[in-house]
Protein backbone atom coordinates (compact mmCIF):
# COMPACT_ATOMS: atom_id res chain seq x y z
CA UNK A 1 0.00 0.00 0.00
CA UNK A 2 1.40 3.15 -1.48
CA UNK A 3 2.57 5.89 1.80
CA UNK A 4 -0.48 8.37 0.97
CA UNK A 5 -2.44 5.68 1.95
CA UNK A 6 -1.18 5.61 4.81
CA UNK A 7 -0.37 8.80 5.44
CA UNK A 8 -4.32 9.48 4.86
CA UNK A 9 -5.35 7.02 6.70
CA UNK A 10 -3.07 7.97 10.00
CA UNK A 11 -4.06 11.49 9.94
CA UNK A 12 -8.04 10.63 9.54
CA UNK A 13 -7.64 8.12 12.69
CA UNK A 14 -5.86 10.70 14.54
CA UNK A 15 -8.05 13.27 13.77
CA UNK A 16 -10.99 10.61 14.81
CA UNK A 17 -9.82 8.87 17.46
CA UNK A 18 -11.75 9.77 20.03
CA UNK A 19 -14.34 7.43 18.74
CA UNK A 20 -12.05 4.39 19.21
CA UNK A 21 -11.42 5.66 22.42
CA UNK A 22 -14.85 5.66 23.83
CA UNK A 23 -15.34 2.20 22.19
CA UNK A 24 -12.23 0.72 24.03
CA UNK A 25 -13.52 2.25 27.88
CA UNK A 26 -17.12 0.94 27.02
CA UNK A 27 -15.68 -2.84 26.16
CA UNK A 28 -12.03 -3.02 28.79
CA UNK A 29 -11.59 -2.13 32.25
CA UNK A 30 -7.85 -1.55 32.12
CA UNK A 31 -5.30 0.81 30.49
CA UNK A 32 -3.61 -2.49 29.00
CA UNK A 33 -6.35 -3.93 27.25
CA UNK A 34 -7.58 -0.30 26.46
CA UNK A 35 -4.48 0.05 24.39
CA UNK A 36 -4.49 -3.71 23.09
CA UNK A 37 -8.00 -3.59 21.63
CA UNK A 38 -6.93 0.30 20.46
CA UNK A 39 -4.40 -1.16 18.45
CA UNK A 40 -6.63 -4.59 16.98
CA UNK A 41 -9.01 -1.97 15.88
CA UNK A 42 -6.49 0.37 14.27
CA UNK A 43 -5.06 -2.89 12.39
CA UNK A 44 -8.77 -3.88 11.23
CA UNK A 45 -9.41 -0.46 10.26
CA UNK A 46 -6.26 -0.39 8.50
CA UNK A 47 -6.58 -3.63 6.71
CA UNK A 48 -10.04 -2.58 5.39
CA UNK A 49 -9.04 0.69 4.58
CA UNK A 50 -8.46 0.31 0.89
CA UNK A 51 -12.44 -0.78 0.97
CA UNK A 52 -13.18 2.55 2.03
CA UNK A 53 -14.44 4.55 -0.72
CA UNK A 54 -15.14 8.07 0.90
CA UNK A 55 -19.10 8.12 0.07
CA UNK A 56 -19.84 7.70 3.95
CA UNK A 57 -17.93 9.95 6.54
CA UNK A 58 -14.48 8.27 8.02
CA UNK A 59 -15.83 8.57 11.59
CA UNK A 60 -19.34 6.69 10.51
CA UNK A 61 -17.27 3.89 8.53
CA UNK A 62 -15.51 3.58 11.76
CA UNK A 63 -18.01 2.45 13.69
CA UNK A 64 -18.86 -0.41 12.24
CA UNK A 65 -15.44 -2.15 11.81
CA UNK A 66 -14.49 -0.64 15.67
CA UNK A 67 -17.92 -2.01 17.00
CA UNK A 68 -17.33 -5.75 15.02
CA UNK A 69 -13.74 -5.73 16.71
CA UNK A 70 -15.17 -4.97 20.00
CA UNK A 71 -17.75 -7.19 19.79
CA UNK A 72 -16.75 -10.15 17.42
CA UNK A 73 -12.80 -10.18 16.14
CA UNK A 74 -11.16 -9.28 19.90
CA UNK A 75 -10.29 -12.64 21.41
CA UNK A 76 -8.97 -11.79 25.03
CA UNK A 77 -11.71 -12.00 27.68
CA UNK A 78 -12.27 -9.00 29.80
CA UNK A 79 -11.58 -8.83 33.41
CA UNK A 80 -14.58 -8.81 35.82
CA UNK A 81 -16.03 -6.12 36.05
CA UNK A 82 -16.45 -6.13 39.60
CA UNK A 83 -12.82 -6.37 40.11
CA UNK A 84 -12.51 -2.93 38.79
CA UNK A 85 -10.69 -0.14 40.25
CA UNK A 86 -9.70 2.04 37.33
CA UNK A 87 -11.58 4.81 36.10
CA UNK A 88 -14.82 4.57 37.56
CA UNK A 89 -15.30 7.90 35.94
CA UNK A 90 -14.97 7.65 32.28
CA UNK A 91 -14.25 11.57 31.59
CA UNK A 92 -11.97 13.94 32.40
CA UNK A 93 -13.93 16.33 34.34
CA UNK A 94 -12.82 19.51 33.99
CA UNK A 95 -12.86 22.13 37.23
CA UNK A 96 -15.53 25.14 35.96
CA UNK A 97 -18.50 23.06 35.00
CA UNK A 98 -17.90 20.69 37.94
CA UNK A 99 -21.10 20.08 39.24
CA UNK A 100 -21.14 17.29 41.84
CA UNK A 101 -24.72 15.80 42.14
CA UNK A 102 -24.86 15.95 38.50
CA UNK A 103 -21.24 14.35 38.11
CA UNK A 104 -22.34 11.71 40.57
CA UNK A 105 -25.25 10.52 38.96
CA UNK A 106 -23.51 9.93 35.49
CA UNK A 107 -20.85 8.05 36.83
CA UNK A 108 -22.81 6.43 38.10
CA UNK A 109 -24.95 5.87 34.45
CA UNK A 110 -21.40 5.45 33.20
CA UNK A 111 -20.48 2.47 35.96
CA UNK A 112 -24.21 0.88 34.99
CA UNK A 113 -24.15 0.83 31.43
CA UNK A 114 -20.65 -1.09 31.89
CA UNK A 115 -21.87 -3.91 33.57
CA UNK A 116 -24.52 -4.46 30.26
CA UNK A 117 -23.24 -7.16 28.19
CA UNK A 118 -21.63 -6.63 25.07
CA UNK A 119 -24.59 -6.19 22.19
CA UNK A 120 -26.75 -3.72 24.75
CA UNK A 121 -23.20 -1.91 24.91
CA UNK A 122 -23.28 -1.51 21.12
CA UNK A 123 -26.50 -0.17 21.35
CA UNK A 124 -26.07 2.32 23.84
CA UNK A 125 -22.74 3.65 22.48
CA UNK A 126 -24.82 4.08 19.25
CA UNK A 127 -27.38 5.70 21.05
CA UNK A 128 -25.45 8.17 22.75
CA UNK A 129 -23.35 9.04 19.96
CA UNK A 130 -26.53 9.99 18.63
CA UNK A 131 -26.97 7.33 15.76
CA UNK A 132 -30.54 6.95 14.57
CA UNK A 133 -32.35 3.18 14.77
CA UNK A 134 -31.78 2.69 11.18
CA UNK A 135 -28.16 3.05 11.28
CA UNK A 136 -28.10 1.09 14.86
CA UNK A 137 -30.18 -1.58 13.08
CA UNK A 138 -27.88 -1.53 9.79
CA UNK A 139 -24.81 -1.89 11.80
CA UNK A 140 -26.14 -4.83 14.26
CA UNK A 141 -27.88 -6.87 11.49
CA UNK A 142 -31.18 -6.61 13.29
CA UNK A 143 -34.14 -4.84 12.33
CA UNK A 144 -35.14 -1.71 13.29
CA UNK A 145 -38.11 -2.83 15.34
CA UNK A 146 -36.21 -4.60 17.46
CA UNK A 147 -33.47 -2.14 18.05
CA UNK A 148 -36.06 0.08 19.12
CA UNK A 149 -37.45 -2.77 21.70
CA UNK A 150 -33.79 -3.84 22.54
CA UNK A 151 -33.36 -0.22 23.47
CA UNK A 152 -36.41 0.27 25.79
CA UNK A 153 -35.33 -3.17 27.72
CA UNK A 154 -32.09 -1.51 28.20
CA UNK A 155 -33.22 1.63 29.56
CA UNK A 156 -35.51 -0.33 31.78
CA UNK A 157 -32.50 -2.55 32.44
CA UNK A 158 -30.39 0.60 33.37
CA UNK A 159 -33.12 1.92 35.61
CA UNK A 160 -33.13 -1.70 37.72
CA UNK A 161 -29.27 -1.63 38.10
CA UNK A 162 -29.55 1.87 39.32
CA UNK A 163 -32.42 1.96 41.74
CA UNK A 164 -32.22 -1.25 42.76
CA UNK B 1 -36.04 13.41 32.14
CA UNK B 2 -34.61 10.36 30.69
CA UNK B 3 -31.58 9.74 32.22
CA UNK B 4 -30.01 8.38 28.83
CA UNK B 5 -30.61 11.88 27.35
CA UNK B 6 -28.81 13.38 29.89
CA UNK B 7 -25.58 10.69 29.26
CA UNK B 8 -25.83 11.60 25.87
CA UNK B 9 -25.33 15.19 26.08
CA UNK B 10 -22.67 14.75 28.54
CA UNK B 11 -21.35 11.93 26.23
CA UNK B 12 -20.87 13.91 23.19
CA UNK B 13 -19.11 16.92 24.74
CA UNK B 14 -16.67 14.99 26.95
CA UNK B 15 -12.96 14.27 26.05
CA UNK B 16 -12.03 10.12 26.82
CA UNK B 17 -10.31 10.18 29.72
CA UNK B 18 -7.48 8.50 27.96
CA UNK B 19 -3.51 10.20 26.38
CA UNK B 20 -4.49 11.18 23.27
CA UNK B 21 -2.24 9.32 20.69
CA UNK B 22 0.21 10.66 18.21
CA UNK B 23 0.24 10.72 14.11
CA UNK B 24 3.65 8.29 14.85
CA UNK B 25 2.05 6.35 17.73
CA UNK B 26 -1.19 5.33 15.51
CA UNK B 27 1.54 4.92 12.91
CA UNK B 28 3.66 2.19 14.67
CA UNK B 29 0.62 0.35 14.90
CA UNK B 30 -0.55 -0.65 11.42
CA UNK B 31 1.91 -3.02 11.06
CA UNK B 32 1.62 -4.96 14.26
CA UNK B 33 0.15 -8.36 14.17
CA UNK B 34 -3.38 -8.65 14.63
CA UNK B 35 -4.54 -10.94 17.01
CA UNK B 36 -8.28 -11.14 15.82
CA UNK B 37 -10.63 -14.84 16.26
CA UNK B 38 -10.69 -15.07 12.47
CA UNK B 39 -6.77 -15.21 12.42
CA UNK B 40 -6.58 -17.59 15.17
CA UNK B 41 -9.16 -19.77 13.15
CA UNK B 42 -6.72 -19.71 10.24
CA UNK B 43 -3.59 -20.67 12.17
CA UNK B 44 -5.74 -23.39 14.23
CA UNK B 45 -7.35 -24.83 10.98
CA UNK B 46 -4.14 -25.02 8.79
CA UNK B 47 -2.86 -27.07 12.02
CA UNK B 48 -5.79 -29.13 12.19
CA UNK B 49 -6.01 -29.44 8.09
CA UNK B 50 -1.65 -30.82 8.72
CA UNK B 51 -2.40 -32.67 11.68
CA UNK B 52 -4.21 -35.49 10.41
CA UNK B 53 -2.25 -35.82 7.67
CA UNK B 54 0.86 -36.27 9.70
CA UNK B 55 -0.64 -39.46 11.77
CA UNK B 56 -2.32 -40.78 8.41
CA UNK B 57 0.88 -40.93 6.36
CA UNK B 58 2.79 -42.33 9.33
CA UNK B 59 2.59 -46.77 8.06
CA UNK B 60 4.35 -45.35 5.34
CA UNK B 61 7.19 -43.43 7.60
CA UNK B 62 7.66 -46.75 9.39
CA UNK B 63 10.39 -49.47 9.00
CA UNK B 64 10.06 -50.95 5.74
CA UNK B 65 8.73 -54.12 8.19
CA UNK B 66 6.17 -51.90 9.26
CA UNK B 67 4.97 -51.78 5.47
CA UNK B 68 5.99 -55.46 5.03
CA UNK B 69 3.21 -56.25 8.07
CA UNK B 70 0.64 -54.09 5.93
CA UNK B 71 1.18 -55.95 3.08
CA UNK B 72 1.34 -59.19 4.46
CA UNK B 73 -2.00 -58.21 5.76
CA UNK B 74 -3.60 -57.80 2.00
CA UNK B 75 -4.21 -54.16 3.43
CA UNK B 76 -2.18 -52.42 0.67
CA UNK B 77 -5.50 -51.99 -1.36
CA UNK B 78 -7.69 -51.11 1.20
CA UNK B 79 -5.39 -48.21 2.22
CA UNK B 80 -5.09 -47.17 -1.15
CA UNK B 81 -9.17 -47.01 -1.06
CA UNK B 82 -8.93 -45.07 1.83
CA UNK B 83 -6.24 -42.69 0.76
CA UNK B 84 -8.00 -41.85 -2.26
CA UNK B 85 -11.25 -40.74 -0.92
CA UNK B 86 -9.67 -39.36 2.58
CA UNK B 87 -8.24 -36.73 0.20
CA UNK B 88 -10.64 -35.94 -2.22
CA UNK B 89 -12.57 -35.34 0.83
CA UNK B 90 -9.97 -33.08 2.51
CA UNK B 91 -9.56 -31.22 -1.14
CA UNK B 92 -13.45 -30.35 -0.99
CA UNK B 93 -12.93 -29.28 2.86
CA UNK B 94 -10.06 -26.58 1.72
CA UNK B 95 -11.73 -25.26 -1.05
CA UNK B 96 -14.91 -24.63 0.85
CA UNK B 97 -12.95 -23.29 3.74
CA UNK B 98 -11.00 -20.71 1.74
CA UNK B 99 -14.50 -19.75 0.47
CA UNK B 100 -15.86 -19.14 3.55
CA UNK B 101 -12.64 -17.26 4.88
CA UNK B 102 -12.64 -15.35 2.61
CA UNK B 103 -15.93 -14.39 2.67
CA UNK B 104 -15.42 -12.70 6.30
CA UNK B 105 -15.45 -9.27 6.03
CA UNK B 106 -15.13 -6.51 9.38
CA UNK B 107 -17.23 -4.25 6.92
CA UNK B 108 -20.43 -6.41 7.45
CA UNK B 109 -22.72 -5.94 10.16
CA UNK B 110 -22.18 -7.75 13.31
CA UNK B 111 -24.76 -10.15 13.12
CA UNK B 112 -23.19 -11.36 9.80
CA UNK B 113 -19.77 -11.19 10.13
CA UNK B 114 -20.67 -13.53 13.23
CA UNK B 115 -22.66 -16.22 11.32
CA UNK B 116 -19.91 -16.22 8.53
CA UNK B 117 -17.20 -16.82 11.25
CA UNK B 118 -19.45 -19.49 12.77
CA UNK B 119 -19.81 -21.55 9.37
CA UNK B 120 -16.37 -21.44 8.32
CA UNK B 121 -15.84 -23.05 11.84
CA UNK B 122 -18.18 -25.53 10.82
CA UNK B 123 -16.06 -26.78 8.23
CA UNK B 124 -13.44 -27.33 9.93
CA UNK B 125 -15.58 -28.88 12.63
CA UNK B 126 -17.13 -31.18 9.77
CA UNK B 127 -13.39 -31.81 8.61
CA UNK B 128 -12.17 -33.28 11.59
CA UNK B 129 -15.47 -35.38 12.66
CA UNK B 130 -14.22 -36.79 9.40
CA UNK B 131 -10.35 -37.51 9.88
CA UNK B 132 -10.97 -39.04 12.93
CA UNK B 133 -13.47 -41.19 12.05
CA UNK B 134 -11.41 -42.24 9.12
CA UNK B 135 -8.67 -42.76 11.65
CA UNK B 136 -10.74 -44.40 13.18
CA UNK B 137 -12.04 -46.44 10.69
CA UNK B 138 -8.34 -47.08 9.85
CA UNK B 139 -7.29 -48.56 12.98
CA UNK B 140 -10.96 -50.78 12.55
CA UNK B 141 -9.57 -51.76 8.85
CA UNK B 142 -6.54 -53.44 10.88
CA UNK B 143 -8.38 -54.88 13.18
CA UNK B 144 -10.58 -56.21 10.96
CA UNK B 145 -7.45 -57.63 8.82
CA UNK B 146 -5.81 -58.98 11.46
CA UNK B 147 -9.09 -61.13 12.74
CA UNK B 148 -8.99 -62.66 9.20
CA UNK B 149 -5.53 -63.35 8.93
CA UNK B 150 -5.30 -66.71 9.36
CA UNK B 151 -1.69 -67.14 8.84
CA UNK B 152 -0.73 -64.42 11.24
CA UNK B 153 2.33 -66.28 12.40
CA UNK B 154 3.79 -65.82 8.96
CA UNK B 155 2.68 -61.77 8.99
CA UNK B 156 3.99 -61.14 12.44
CA UNK B 157 7.79 -62.63 11.53
CA UNK B 158 8.73 -60.58 9.62
CA UNK B 159 8.56 -58.19 11.86
CA UNK B 160 10.12 -59.93 14.47
CA UNK B 161 12.30 -62.65 12.79
CA UNK B 162 13.51 -65.08 15.42
CA UNK B 163 10.18 -66.37 15.76
CA UNK B 164 10.18 -70.10 15.02
CA UNK B 165 8.52 -72.36 17.19
CA UNK B 166 4.69 -71.11 18.13
CA UNK B 167 2.30 -73.05 19.72
CA UNK B 168 -1.36 -72.28 18.59
CA UNK B 169 -2.39 -71.34 21.63
CA UNK B 170 -0.07 -68.67 22.02
CA UNK B 171 -0.68 -67.14 18.29
CA UNK B 172 -4.26 -66.81 19.03
CA UNK B 173 -2.93 -65.04 22.59
CA UNK B 174 -0.69 -62.52 20.46
CA UNK B 175 -3.58 -62.27 17.53
CA UNK B 176 -5.97 -61.26 20.34
CA UNK B 177 -3.26 -58.47 22.13
CA UNK B 178 -2.72 -56.71 18.63
CA UNK B 179 -6.20 -56.35 17.86
CA UNK B 180 -6.61 -54.82 21.32
CA UNK B 181 -3.74 -52.97 20.83
CA UNK B 182 -4.81 -51.22 18.18
CA UNK B 183 -8.76 -50.85 19.39
CA UNK B 184 -7.34 -49.10 22.18
CA UNK B 185 -4.62 -46.95 20.49
CA UNK B 186 -7.05 -45.98 17.50
CA UNK B 187 -10.15 -44.98 19.94
CA UNK B 188 -7.87 -43.33 23.00
CA UNK B 189 -6.56 -41.34 20.12
CA UNK B 190 -9.43 -40.06 18.59
CA UNK B 191 -10.80 -39.35 22.20
CA UNK B 192 -7.77 -37.54 22.61
CA UNK B 193 -7.77 -35.46 19.37
CA UNK B 194 -11.55 -34.64 19.85
CA UNK B 195 -11.42 -33.31 23.04
CA UNK B 196 -8.39 -31.23 22.81
CA UNK B 197 -10.30 -30.05 19.56
CA UNK B 198 -13.23 -28.77 21.22
CA UNK B 199 -11.34 -27.49 24.14
CA UNK B 200 -9.36 -25.45 21.55
CA UNK B 201 -12.46 -23.94 19.86
CA UNK B 202 -15.11 -23.81 23.02
CA UNK B 203 -12.36 -21.52 24.93
CA UNK B 204 -11.42 -19.84 21.52
CA UNK B 205 -15.35 -18.95 20.56
CA UNK B 206 -17.05 -18.72 23.84
CA UNK B 207 -17.55 -14.82 23.56
CA UNK B 208 -18.60 -14.87 19.48
CA UNK B 209 -21.51 -17.72 20.73
CA UNK B 210 -22.85 -15.45 23.41
CA UNK B 211 -23.43 -12.69 21.72
CA UNK B 212 -24.19 -14.21 18.17
CA UNK B 213 -26.92 -15.93 20.75
CA UNK B 214 -28.00 -12.77 22.01
CA UNK B 215 -28.38 -11.00 18.27
CA UNK B 216 -29.94 -13.89 17.25
CA UNK B 217 -32.38 -13.98 20.20
CA UNK B 218 -33.70 -10.57 19.03
CA UNK B 219 -34.92 -12.00 15.91
CA UNK B 220 -37.19 -14.58 17.63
Amino acid sequence: MSKELEHAFVTELECNQNVVHKVCTLYTNDRDAHNDLFQEITIQLWKAYPKFRGDAKFSTWMYRVALNTAITLYRKSKKNVKTLDYETVFFKIKADEYDPTEEQQLSLMYKAIKQLNDIDKALVFLYLEDKNYNEISETLGISEVNARVKMNRIKSKLKTILNP
Amino acid sequence: MDDLELLKKDWQKKEINHPKLSYNDIHGMLWKKSSSIVKWILIISIMEILLPQVVYLFPSFWSSDGMLFYNNLGLTSPLLFLSVIYYGVVLYFILQFYKRYKEISVLDNAKNLMSKIIKTRKTVKNYVFFSLSMILLFFMTVVFYIYIDDDFIKTIELSAKDISEISKEKLENIKLLSMVIFTTVGVLFTLLVGFIYFLLYGLLLKKLNRNYKELRRLEV
